[in-house]
């Protein structure tokens, strides 16, 4: 077998093993009882997803995929359980459970077949192989042609650090609960 | 590996999201089916620059993430201020403003 042809075989089989690795860990996200369980899942999900990021060209999206979601987003997610305290949750088997299974598998075969179905127009950028995803790539693009998305952004990232501040630091009157 | 594994991986993912999000009663578990929703668009969106060899994808798929952190981060202090308030955390009993 060419060299070509092997490294392309490899590459497909390191990919397949990635998505359905992280296809599982995303089953483990919602089946898990406990939330601590649920937020390792999580970051074992976060992390294939950056495996694929990376085997699909994108490596500036695969650091920004580890350090702001694996890195800043679960610590987040984990203090505030750590904060909470991470009680079991009791599941009873009801009517709106199974109707929800068979409404996300109609979604499934739906999504499915709407992409994969009907006539897709084929665009083709210009950038370069070896600058695709690179940092420099990223930057040129980000401010040149999506500057003003870029400010929005940060505009953005500035109300939640206030609105977040204000939620935390005011205390509210607890609300007194309804005779029922 | 070809288009049809990626859409179907990001469908999977997706649809695990929308599962978790419906049948799970902790909030907490319900903002990270949220993000595994997001993150199976950003894949697509990756996968997607990768085959049309542009970087628009990229730049979106940038953009999501900065909006769930900042989604995430207002969405935790609200639980923080209902536990406060209520001292429990199933959204079943949450239902002041139903009105």
């Amino acid at each position: 077998m060419e060299i070509a042809t092997l490294f392309d075989f490899a590459l497909d089989t390191v990919i397949f093993v990635v998505g359905v690795t992280a296809v599982l860990a995303s089953l483990g996200v919602i089946l898990c009882s406990s939330p601590i369980y649920s937020a390792l899942y999580l970051i074992g999900h976060m992390i294939c997803l950056a495996l694929l990021f990376l085997l699909y060209n994108a490596e500036f999206l695969a650091v920004v995929q580890i350090i702001v979601y694996a890195g800043a987003v679960m610590i987040l997610f984990l203090f505030i359980i750590a904060l909470l305290g991470g009680k079991k949750e009791v599941q009873e088997n009801t009517f709106h459970r199974a109707m929800a299974f068979g409404f996300v598998f109609i979604l499934l075969g739906e999504l499915y077949l709407s992409a994969t179905v009907g006539p897709t127009q084929q665009i083709r950028g210009e950038i370069p192989a070896e600058l695709f995803g690179t940092a420099k790539a990223i930057g040129l693009e980000l401010f040149s042609k999506h500057i003003v998305a870029f400010e929005l952004a940060s505009g953005l990232l500035l109300v939640a650090a206030v609105g977040v501040i204000c939620l935390a630091k005011f205390s509210f009157v607890p609300l007194r609960r309804r005779a029922r | 590996m070809g288009q049809e594994f990626v859409l179907l991986v990001s469908a999977s993912i997706f649809c695990v999201g929308t599962v978790g999000f419906i049948i799970r009663k902790n909030p907490l578990i319900m903002f990270m089916s949220i993000e595994l929703m997001l993150n199976s668009v950003n894949f697509l969106l990756v996968a997607y620059s990768s085959f049309l060899n542009s970087l628009d994808g990229q730049i979106f798929a940038l953009f999501i993430i900065t909006v769930a952190a900042a989604e995430v981060v207002v969405g935790l202090a609200i639980i923080l201020t209902i536990f406060r308030t209520r001292h429990e955390m199933d959204v079943d009993h949450i239902d002041v403003l139903k009105g």
